[in-house]
């Protein structure tokens, strides 16, 4: 049986029509419509203990509905979700505390005082005893190098500063999974760097089961070999990112740099051509052209003076699946 | 439990102390509020002498009890006071993500400092009071008073409880909230006795009001003598455990229907 | 002018989204109202002589009070106002191409006015329909309506200019709290928010002549029942006029104080 085991989930939320306008306003007033929006529609996956999972999806696609079933906040309307031999939101208080949740909108530290009183407010609410809090504190405080950070009231703390601190505040009691939910929204490429690192670290040193929701593919470049991408409350992909790469990676971006002047190009696989500084930028697909032979055609036609590769970028792979799906 | 509560009491304390000036303002603008209400029952015996009966030293008597029970669950008690706020904003969630009962937690997240203001003049107002007013002091009459001031906490505690819980089917009309608790509190400051019989009954049998001001008031004033009446007040507690009871099952439609 | 009427439908709309809250409303206010009444059907029963308002003139007074609380609040607090207040942030506001105070005015205005219109109709029609004595009583006469309904309209005028100028005023200290709820209660004594203005003790009622906050209510209230009639209800009207023009002018002025000082500052 896997760590993580969710068949066929569902839920649907019940939400008033909101209408505008004046007429219509004074209507709804005295009567109300009201729809259904399926947030998810029978979701099945698993996960093995110590995997890092990237779960991914446009806004409004079941991801925080999913998050929340997981982590015992929310009750599924149908099927299972077993979590290392619980049932979250059946065994509320004993599951919640072998979990770790870090929202990355969201605060649990409190705001005008440092986060290392916070700390000790949750040494308390999580039971752990003195010697083991102390030394896991000292080494999550290192690890994150916030030994000085932790003592400044955190409302004067930058965003990147306190989300170290958030993330140290959710593993203090060692729990044997972490939820992320858009743990680097609006981090500084320094902070991004210490957060993904931290977070591959405890994964591969204390076997921590990762689940990462997040709209920047370099987090998931970064840190998850497997994605599951949701839409319109269905499972959509499922498997490692290097497949969706290939499978969408036969686009090329190739830039020349030359003197010459290049003339309209018509040739089966060149899907478009842009000026730029010193020379022209060309989409290639290497499925009906090869490379190797779009660079012959050129340098035939102009004297080429340098050329950069580019695959296309992972972003550009996520639009064309949501575009695929109609998500 | 005890302890996670009291490491939440020192970490609001912690806070405060951030905002000195602050706080201080605060402290003394709440005076003024509160002079207010004190002042309406001043005029309107400056006006007519005595309601129903009672002189203005009872009335004051039974306002600073009630007035201190209620400032107890202003202080204490202002994160269910303001149990709206973990609904609206999601904070609920986050609640549910610590292995604590949730309960303790919304008590833990608030404590209100600035209204010791209120509970500070409350005290002073009983003392001027029980000064003023002529009574065969014994043991019962010691005990009749803190049986009151528990009652009057926990009766409005079991009102913000309700009012808490009814947050989790809706965070729309808020407003019948202040019904119960400053309603309330506007009613139990008078013995039951002044207002009409539908009102009165209701806030005996449904709303225990009665048991935390008028039937101890009775005893303590020396008009009826019957000992059982000191442990009236204690009748509360069979509202607040219902009241904790819907609270519990009114939260778990939370995990139905989310935010 | 068409912006400040964009801003009262707004607050309309988003008024008539909550259709419970109007109902909670409705029946806070009825609760509140019946407790009062009974607090001082009391006292009258005792002492009905020392009373300085027969009873339904004061049975209307509180009515006419609970069906029009929301227009003559005196607590309004403008939530997007003092978030600014907090932050000390209003440059944003600066880039609009618009009066300031009166885009608060407005502002205010609409939200009291909005929140009034959804509730104060039942709460008439149902104290109305009320068995004696707690029911509110018609107008004492052609003349007293009239002069009613005029004295409501500058009434509210007058609220609002004030709570404009809190709001300004609070802007000036940077401190929402204090300053605002001390003025908040003061304003609420004097006005007869708390007891009607009569029953407050007499050396009271000498410094609430000087005040404007007892024409915000307690004037028009009054003039309902026929508790002031004659001449002296026209030259307490003209009183309340005044005291809208020298609100606003106070106002005004020092909004456009705190618009230079912002500039200097750089917001």
């Amino acid at each position: 049986m896997s760590f993580i085991e969710v068949s066929s989930m569902s839920k649907t939320f019940k939400v008033t029509k909101r209408s505008s306008g004046v007429r219509s306003s004074v209507k709804s007033f005295f009567k109300r419509d009201y729809v259904y929006i399926d947030a998810l529609k029978s979701i099945s996956f698993e996960v093995a203990r110590g995997e890092i999972v990237g779960y991914i999806g446009p806004n409004g696609a079941g991801k925080s509905t999913t998050i929340k079933i997981l982590s015992g906040i929310l009750r599924p309307d149908s099927g299972v979700c077993k979590i290392n031999g619980m049932i979250p939101y059946e065994d509320r208080e004993r599951y919640v505390s072998n979990i770790g949740v870090v929202f990355g909108q969201r605060s649990q530290l409190w705001w005008d005082i440092p986060a290392e009183d916070t700390f000790d407010l949750l040494k308390d609410i999580y039971k752990i005893p003195k010697d083991d809090f102390i030394s896991r504190k000292n080494e999550l405080v290192s690890l994150l190098n916030i030994e000085e950070i932790i003592k400044i009231p955190v409302r004067q703390l930058s965003l990147g500063q306190r989300m170290r601190c958030e993330i140290a505040a959710s593993l203090l009691h060692n729990p044997s999974i972490l939820f992320l939910d858009e743990p680097t929204i609006g981090l500084d490429a320094v902070s991004k760097k210490i957060v993904r690192d931290f977070i591959k670290k405890i994964n591969k040193e204390r076997d921590v089961t990762v689940i990462l929701t997040t709209h920047d593919m370099s987090d998931i470049e970064a840190l998850a070999k497997r994605i599951i991408m949701i839409g319109k409350g269905e499972v959509l992909y499922d498997g490692t990112l290097q497949k969706l790469k290939n499978k969408y990676d036969n686009i090329k971006h190739i830039k020349v740099i030359t003197n010459t002047k290049v003339g309209s190009i018509r040739k089966k696989g060149i899907i478009d051509k842009r000026k730029i500084d010193g020379g022209y930028e060309f989409d290639v697909d290497s499925k009906i052209i090869d490379v190797s032979l779009f660079l012959n055609y050129l340098s035939n036609k102009v004297e080429v003076k340098d050329i950069d590769i580019e695959n296309e970028n992972i972003d550009e792979i996520i639009i064309k699946l949501y575009q695929e799906y109609e998500i | 439990m005890v302890k996670v509560y009291l490491k939440y009491l020192k970490l609001h304390l912690k806070s405060v102390m951030q905002y000195k000036l602050s706080f201080i303002l605060g402290f003394i603008s709440q005076f003024f509020v509160f002079f207010a209400s004190y002042f309406v029952i001043i005029s309107l015996f400056e006006k007519f002498g005595s309601i129903k009966g009672f002189t203005v030293y009872e009335i004051l008597f039974t306002f600073a009890v009630v007035n201190i029970g209620f400032s107890l669950n202003e202080v204490f008690a202002r994160g269910v006071d303001n149990f709206d706020h973990f609904i609206k904003a999601g904070k609920y969630d986050q609640l549910l993500l610590k292995p604590v009962n949730i309960f303790l937690q919304v008590l833990g997240s608030d404590i209100n400092f600035l209204k010791l203001s209120k509970l500070l003049q409350s005290i002073v107002i009983l003392i001027i009071a029980l000064v003023n007013l002529d009574i065969d002091w014994s043991v019962f009459k010691v005990l009749i008073i803190l049986n009151m001031i528990a009652g009057a906490f926990c009766v409005f505690l079991g009102v913000f409880i309700l009012n808490a819980a009814y947050c989790f089917y809706t965070v729309e009309g808020l407003e019948v909230r202040n019904v119960l608790s400053y309603g309330g509190r506007e009613m139990a400051q008078y013995p039951v006795s002044v207002f009409k019989k539908e009102f009165a009954t209701f806030f005996t049998y449904v709303i225990p009001f009665a048991f935390i001001n008028y039937y101890p008031l009775l005893y303590f004033t020396g008009r009826e003598s019957n000992i059982l009446l000191v442990f009236s007040p204690l009748i509360i507690i069979l509202f607040v455990i219902p009241c904790y009871y819907i609270f519990n099952i009114s939260s778990r439609k939370y995990l139905s229907t989310g935010s | 002018m068409k912006q400040y009427f964009t801003y009262f439908k707004i607050s309309f709309i988003s008024g008539l989204q909550y259709r419970v809250s109007a109902l909670a409303g409705l029946s806070t206010q009825f609760f509140f109202g019946f407790v009062f009444i009974m607090i001082y059907l009391a006292f009258y029963e005792t002492e009905y002589d020392s009373a300085p308002m027969k009873f339904n003139e004061l049975v209307t007074y509180l009515w006419l009070g609970q069906a029009f609380f929301s227009l003559m609040y005196l607590y309004h607090k403008d939530k997007e106002l003092i978030s600014m207040i907090r932050d000390g942030n209003i440059s944003y506001e600066l880039c609009r191409p618009q009066n300031l105070y009166w885009k608060w005015y407005i502002k205010i205005f609409s939200s009291k006015l909005s929140m009034v219109l959804l509730r104060f109709f039942p709460v008439i029609i149902i104290a109305f329909l009320l068995p004696f004595p707690y029911n509110l009583s018609l107008p004492n006469n052609m003349f007293s309506f009239i002069f009613f309904v005029i004295s409501m309209i500058i009434g509210a005028f007058l609220v609002t200019s004030l709570s404009t100028m809190v709001h300004i005023i609070a802007f000036f200290s940077l401190d929402e709290k204090g300053i605002m709820s001390m003025f908040m209660v003061i304003a609420d004594l004097f006005a007869g928010g708390i007891v009607p203005v009569l029953f407050l003790p007499k050396f009271l009622q000498l410094i609430a002549d000087y005040l404007p906050f007892r024409y915000i209510f307690d004037l028009p209230y009054r003039i309902y029942s026929g508790n002031i009639t004659g001449m002296t209800a026209v030259s307490n009207v003209l009183i309340q006029l005044l005291w809208v023009f020298v609100s606003i002018g106070i106002g005004y002025y020092l909004n456009k104080r705190i618009l230079s000082k912002v500039e200097v500052q750089g917001g």
